[in-house]
């Protein structure tokens, strides 16, 4: 049984997804439980295979018992088998807290919510699990449409913000299957490790390079890498706040994760390295990206959009730790991408939140949480103080390793980058800290904190807080025991030749 | 179960205790008393858990813990040696002193959030600890990025845009500053793969392998990094955060925040550098130079000040420059006399302080101008703040005494005459500027305006015991003063007898350690 774990993990979501899609017309309230239940199981297989993985090195399946090339295989390693982890577990604990804010935000559509978040998730896994170039994008736009979809539902905005990132999205989506195209045409093979073996041959071939250059454009559309990012800010502002609490953490991280794949298991480290030298016009990108992220984010007052210019900040992180191109900053950039995703997802966590009782996200609507919401305040401050990068959480492990890679690379720009980020964190955060703390600041007005001035005074409901507080502490954790996951697992997720 | 209370795990039991107290406060908030309660029971636990250290540590040397991984090569590790349980010993024992003060202050001025200030007191006093019993500069940076952060609250507790504006101040110095000392660890790392603390330095055999240059800048980025000493030009937070209410800025001036500055710099110049290192990169002159520089020119601003917290403010950043002073100067002498003055510095300090929270909590006068007269309705108080101020000075029956005489004397041993000049120029100094404030509090004529009338009348009457306050309103009043009587007799205590707490043998034990039996 357990070898099938594999094609489960993708299976169940989407099967459970068109039952609750079909189910939606007569009952109504089986969607919740439905998905819960089901990211439950995916979290355990994603945990079983991680373990399976991690005792027996590399899995490989069969789709239908097809040898691959010809199949679709799927291949797990450490990347993909911490990815897997990563994202059933986030998802899992998101779907738990969606249910009152979605009953809240969208009544009249639970049922589409909650298959629409299956088929995101089932996209998600599969981007993560397969290891055929074709299969990855038929998943990654199974994942994107969910993605729009669920991103459109959300307030008047949403509709115009959600139509843009569907353009902008499936360009990038095109310029993918435009370079996988380009690859199967030189080489008539679409698996992975089939095309590793074929292309070291094929690299003075103008397609390549040209196949090579539509997929890393393709995925730095979908990635948001700047100068590509304009989708991103609107989508994940407008969004409901359970669908950004989803999509914000993994969508990008996700795509992090296929350009890795991409760049060094499919044209192997030499390709983009040593002879395309790409990893300098990376480093480049990510310098800009973390700057520009940073920036943007400062003249933000709305909480949610200064959150998805830190998005655009971290990508920079990710895609400059790649491009360095060392062992070191591999292992911080991939540390980071896990990281990120946890870090974002308890911020946007704490957005829903502060979204249910104040109905807003600006940040003036965090006025005096730190009294009124005390729970939700210490997972906001758990989760900012890992944006920023303060020991012991677990955003300044992977910082820690960016840097040292940085400077082992001598790559000054980029380590400069990643301290001044560091500094326009404080400064962003703090000012959120500044709204929640100090409410008896000397001006007149009623007290919001008074519970007869302020109806909405309170936490949040058990269920809705309950994840915060777990990914809270996962950020804590993990921050305090990461020489346990990096040695175990990050140290072998490095791709082969760094 | 008893092996876990065992002298090898005090160390660790030093942050633990200050984070469960830490803890209890925060669910104990609703009832005053018992949250108190647990910082007073809290902060004698950890003061006997820091003192039962020292006779072992003197005995057979530091007590390592090593708790976890970190990082590759570096452990999450604690090392109790004699430079940390001089600062642990200080902080700890000042903790009690200044909780028992902070429950008179705080509710004679009814402060609003009392809970966030005792549980952010009781979080930085973690960082204070951590910071001391450190044994690699991660562990280090990691407590002392909770002491920057948790003090904030504190130093914003008013919540005016004035004290707002104080703490985005104190944050913007110390943050950066902390990003300085990380990539200095970064780089110290990269260098020579480690960072542990150890007596003879570190960094040497990064020789080998780059200039000297790259190992000054480094230098630099470290002082950049402890921030928290104020040395000029990065000590502009220190006088702005006097906005505080008295007994944070007694957590930041004596207990914890600048001290742990300083500490970091003797951490840096012995243990990760090294002496030798020190003078053949030239460094000890530099640093001199700059401690010097912040001497006099402290001192001066010292002098222009009205306001009475914030004259203390730069008293405060001169005698840390003093200390640094001490250290640069890398002879015995004088760095025994460095270490001395962290806790001789701090409880003479927080004497002072403590006297002008007292006369601003009880009298409401906050600047020098207005001191008239005060020395006759607080007649205790006044006299310890003459005790510190005596102190500062470095006059003889005196804590500062002995450890300015130990500086001096280094200064003649390394043969730099120049800061023994400094020394006494700035110790003459800080004369001017502490007794106007005297000599108006005693002796200058009350102007008849300002008699005592109203409000303040009544206040002193009931101070003095002559008229039945608001309930328990005396009792609040020697919750203040009893303290800082404490504090000024130990200033005297402590030059009659340095060996208190054993300081005196441990800062020869650290001594000793650093220059190898020399």
């Amino acid at each position: 049984m357990s070898h099938q774990f594999p094609a489960i993990i993708v299976v169940l979501p989407l099967v459970v997804s068109f039952f609750i899609f079909f189910s939606g017309w007569w009952v109504k309230r089986a969607g919740y439980p439905l998905a819960v239940g089901a990211l439950i199981c995916c979290v355990f297989l994603s945990f079983s295979i991680l373990i399976s993985v991690l005792g027996k090195g590399p899995i490989h399946y069969w789709l239908g018992g097809w040898e691959p090339p010809w199949g679709i295989e799927y291949r797990i390693d450490h990347l993909n088998a911490i990815m897997l982890v990563l994202i059933s577990g986030l998802s899992m604990l998101v779907a738990v807290h969606a249910k009152k804010s979605v009953e809240r935000e969208l009544p009249a559509k639970t049922a589409l919510f909650w298959s629409l978040f299956l088929l995101f998730i089932t996209g998600l896994l599969g981007i993560c699990i397969t290891a055929d170039l074709f299969n990855l994008f038929v998943l990654l736009e199974v994942t994107s449409l969910s993605g729009y979809s669920l991103i459109a539902m959300g307030e008047k905005r949403a509709v115009y913000a959600s139509f843009r990132y569907v353009v902008i999205g499936t360009m990038g989506a095109s310029f993918y299957l435009l370079g996988v195209g380009y690859l199967y045409i030189a080489t008539g093979s679409l698996n992975m490790a089939d095309l590793s073996q074929l292309l070291p041959d094929l690299t003075e071939s103008k397609a390549i390079l040209a196949g090579f250059a539509f997929i890393l454009i393709g995925l730095g559309i979908k990635m948001a890498l700047f100068p590509l990012h304009g989708w991103l800010p609107d989508a994940y502002t407008y969004a409901p706040s359970a669908v950004s609490a989803v999509v914000a953490p993994l969508m990008t991280k996700v795509m992090a994760y296929a350009i890795i794949r991409v760049m060094f298991t499919v044209f192997r480290t030499e390709f983009p390295i040593s002879i395309l030298q790409v990893n300098d016009l990376m480093v480049w990108f990510g310098t800009l990206a973390i700057l520009f992220g940073g920036v943007m984010a400062l003249s933000q007052r709305d909480f949610k959009r200064m959150l998805s210019y830190v998005i655009v900040a971290e990508i920079g992180y990710i895609v400059g730790g790649i491009g360095v191109a060392n062992f070191t900053a591999m292992q911080g950039a991939i540390f980071h991408i896990v990281n990120d995703a946890i870090m974002m997802a308890c911020l946007f966590l704490v957005a829903s939140l502060v979204m249910y009782r104040t109905d807003g996200h600006r940040i003036a609507d965090f006025k005096g949480i730190f009294r009124t919401m005390p729970f939700t305040a210490f997972v906001f401050t758990v989760g900012a103080l890992a944006v920023i990068g303060v020991p012991p959480t677990c955003g300044f492990f992977s910082k820690w390793y960016l840097l040292l890679g940085g400077i082992e690379a001598h790559q000054w720009g980029f380590v400069t980058a990643l301290l001044v980020c560091t500094l326009i964190n404080v400064a962003l955060f703090f000012r959120v800290f500044d709204r929640g703390l100090y409410v008896h600041s000397h001006k007149k007005g009623p007290d919001i904190t008074e519970p007869s001035n302020n109806p909405h005074a309170g936490e949040a409901p058990l269920s809705m807080l309950l994840p915060a507080i777990i990914v809270a502490l996962a950020i804590l954790l993990i921050g305090i025991f990461n020489q346990f996951i990096v040695t175990n697992v990050i140290h072998f997720a490095v791709p082969v030749g760094l | 179960m008893s092996d876990l209370f065992s002298i090898a795990y005090r160390p660790v039991w030093t942050v633990i205790i200050p984070s469960v107290v830490a803890l209890l406060i925060l669910f104990s908030g609703k009832r005053p008393n018992a949250r108190e309660s647990c910082t007073l029971i809290g902060s004698v636990v950890l003061c006997y858990t820091v003192l039962s250290m020292s006779p072992v540590v003197l005995k057979y040397g530091p007590i390592q813990f090593i708790w976890f991984n970190l990082l590759p090569g570096i452990d999450f590790a604690f090392k109790a040696d004699a430079l940390g349980l001089i600062f642990a010993t200080t902080s700890s024992c000042l903790w009690i002193l200044v909780s028992i003060y902070s429950i008179g202050y705080m509710r004679t001025l009814k402060e609003h959030a009392q809970t966030r200030f005792y549980f952010s007191f009781a979080l930085a006093l973690l960082g204070a600890m951590g910071i001391a019993f450190a044994s690699n500069l991660v562990t280090m940076f990691v407590f002392y990025e909770i002491l920057t952060i948790s003090t904030y609250p504190l130093v914003a507790h008013e919540e005016s845009p004035e004290a707002i504006a104080a703490g985005h101040k104190y944050l913007a110095y110390l943050l950066t500053g902390g990003v300085f000392f990380l990539i200095a660890i970064l780089m110290t790392y990269f260098l020579v793969g480690t960072t542990d603390f150890s007596y003879q330095g570190i960094l040497k055999p990064a020789l080998s392998s780059t200039s000297k240059f790259t190992l000054q800048i480094v230098f630099f980025c470290f002082l950049l990094g402890f921030a928290k000493a104020a040395w000029m030009p990065v000590h502009a937070w220190l006088p702005s955060a006097m906005v505080a209410p008295t007994p944070v800025s007694a957590l930041l001036h004596a207990v914890a925040v600048v001290k742990a500055g300083v500490f970091g710099i003797i951490r840096i110049v012995c243990h990760i550098y090294g002496i030798d290192l020190m003078h053949t990169l030239g460094l000890g002159l530099v640093l001199a130079a700059i401690a010097a520089f912040t001497i006099i020119v402290a001192n001066f601003y010292a002098i222009g000040q009205n306001n009475l917290k914030r004259m203390l403010a730069y008293s405060t950043i001169n005698q840390l420059s003093f200390i640094i002073l001490g250290v640069a100067l890398l002879s015995p002498m004088s760095i025994t006399g460095a270490m001395l003055h962290i806790p001789f510095h701090g409880f003479m300090k927080i004497t002072l302080f403590l006297c002008a929270g007292a006369i601003a909590a009880i009298t409401g006068k906050k600047t020098i101008s207005e001191m008239a007269g005060v020395g006759r309705i607080l007649p205790v108080t006044l006299g310890a703040f003459l005790i510190g101020a005596f102190g500062m000075c470095g006059a003889p029956p005196l804590a500062g005494f002995i450890s300015k005489w130990h500086v001096a004397l280094g200064a003649v041993d390394s043969g730099y005459l120049f800061f023994l000049l400094i020394i006494v120029v700035g110790s003459l100094l800080d004369v001017v500027y502490f007794f106007p404030v005297i000599r108006r509090a005693f002796f200058a004529k009350v102007p008849e305006d300002e008699t005592l009338k109203g409000d303040l009348e009544e206040k002193v009457e009931v101070y003095a015991g002559k008229k039945r306050g608001i309930e328990g309103r005396r009792a609040l009043y020697l919750f203040m003063i009893v303290p800082l009587a404490i504090t000024a007799i130990f200033s005297i205590l402590l030059c009659l007898f340095p060996n208190i707490f054993s300081i005196y043998d441990l800062a020869q034990t650290a001594v000793k350690n650093i220059f190898g039996g020399v």
